[in-house]
């Protein structure tokens, strides 16, 4: 396999799985809000059907939306995975050895005995080989190796960071995301019924959607109705 | 520069701390539970989706309706246009979390898989990274296939973002199109007051009108 160019492998540098699996899961999950946020508001932006006093409210709303969103999702999941990922450090630094060593203990064997049976329907099954290999690496005389104790310290670390992230994720994206996305949309409609008044007696998405300006209904370019704006509702609204 | 009164600071502090609590009791919950959070490490963007579409399904909705409901109290709205709107996109974030996450969990777990293929065979500079202790496969086969699954998981989840901004158009959209309709007229199958379907006829029957 040929080496991918520098940059590539930059980033890869980046996306260091082994120390923070909760970061990297708010990361990924941060970038695919901004893509979705980029691409609602250039859809926006490029819709000939929209103009071009509309473009002005409607773009930089889409955007301040956007930041608003993921600023606030990131600001808080971040907090979250730090403080969960240090409690979990304190919580290790308090127990003794021994505790250290019976909870591994517990860990390991968990670990061998879902490689010997697989999880669902035998998935993940692995080879007499590779569980041999794993007994060498994680158990030397019927107690952990150095190994194992590194192994599930950092397990449990990172287990809570990910916690930090779920819940980042669920409170970000169930009460975050649609708090902003409605209230906004409310204020920008209410900016656009002062400039022009007659759109108080159509109704409007209460979300950021640039598509329900392009109205078609029967491949035919309409006035924005409630007939043309239902037929809308079923319309695309980007979200990764 | 502006200077925010001691109340207003006193408020943020509050607020602070009242964050900071909340982080202690879930740590309280980390350290009673360290099997379960153990077996979180090995969550991947996949279980991120899951956890997160489902959540969006059940409590988005009810969060846009009580958004509407607000916005008509607080600015004492007539015509309840926001509260209608209200309900048309609780339906519309249902359908989204719902398509997004059956065409999300298979893209990703498809990149996943495909990554972490290609990082069992990585030769090079990208297996130094991928392999920074040089585990050889066949001496150190537990470690060398932590090692790939960890990283197929990361660069996999990576390479699903930029792969789902493709597939958002192709698949998604009318995917969730689809769900959307059948939701909405299930919906109005059966709620007493069909609002959604009742604004069509009426918008209708006045078209009729005008145009008789």
């Amino acid at each position: 396999m040929a080496n991918p160019p520098k940059i590539v492998l930059n980033l890869l540098k980046q996306l260091d799985p082994y120390k923070e699996a909760g970061s990297l899961l708010m990361v990924l999950n941060a970038l695919g809000m901004i893509f979705a946020a980029l691409s609602n508001t250039f859809a926006a932006a490029s819709d000939k059907n929209t103009s071009a006093q509309d473009k002005k409210i409607l773009v930089p709303a889409g955007l301040a939306t956007g930041a608003a969103n993921i600023g606030l999702y990131y600001a808080m999941t971040k907090k979250l995975i730090k403080g969960l990922e240090k409690s979990a450090d304190d919580h290790l630094k308090t127990l003794k050895p021994d505790e250290i060593a019976s909870r591994t203990l517990e860990f390991v064997n968990t670990k061998i005995n879902k490689a010997q049976k697989g999880t669902l329907f035998g998935f993940g099954k692995k080879s007499a080989e590779y569980i041999d290999s794993m007994k060498n690496t994680l158990l030397k005389d019927a107690k952990p190796t150095d190994y194992a104790l590194d192994l599930y310290k950092n397990n449990f670390k990172a287990g809570a960071g990910v916690l930090g992230a779920f819940i980042g994720a669920v409170v970000g994206c169930s009460i975050l995301t649609p708090v902003i996305r409605d209230v906004s949309a409310y204020v920008v409609q209410k900016i656009r019924e002062k400039k022009d008044p007659e759109l108080q007696n159509k109704p409007y998405k209460p979300y950021f959607d640039p598509a329900h300006l392009k109205v078609r209904y029967h491949g035919k370019k309409q006035p924005l109705s409630l007939k043309t704006y239902m037929a809308f509702t079923n319309s695309t609204n980007m979200k990764i | 520069m502006k200077v925010n009164s001691i109340q207003q600071q006193s408020q943020n502090y509050k607020k602070s701390q009242n964050f900071n609590g909340f982080i202690g009791a879930v740590g309280k919950f980390v350290e009673k539970h360290p099997v379960a959070i153990t077996s979180l490490a090995a969550s991947s963007v996949v279980a991120q989706k899951i956890v997160m579409s489902g959540s969006e399904a059940t409590i988005g909705p009810v969060v846009d309706i009580a958004v509407g409901k607000a916005i008509t109290k607080a600015t004492n709205e007539k015509d309840g246009r926001t509260n209608q709107s209200s309900k048309v996109q609780a339906i519309r974030t249902f359908s989204q979390s719902l398509g997004g996450t059956i065409t999300g969990v298979i893209i990703r777990s498809l990149c996943i898989g495909a990554m972490g293929f290609l990082a069992g065979k990585a030769t090079g500079k990208l297996a130094q990274i991928i392999n920074p202790q040089g585990l050889d496969k066949t001496k150190d086969m537990f470690k060398f296939s932590e090692n790939v699954d960890k990283w197929g998981k990361s660069i996999g989840g990576a390479v699903a973002v930029g792969v789902m901004m493709f597939t958002n158009f192709l698949i998604d959209a009318p995917f969730i199109n689809q769900i959307n309709k059948h939701a909405t007229k299930f919906v109005d199958k059966h709620s007493k007051k069909p609002v959604l379907a009742e604004n069509v006829q009426v918008t209708e029957k006045k078209q009729d009108k005008e145009v008789k």
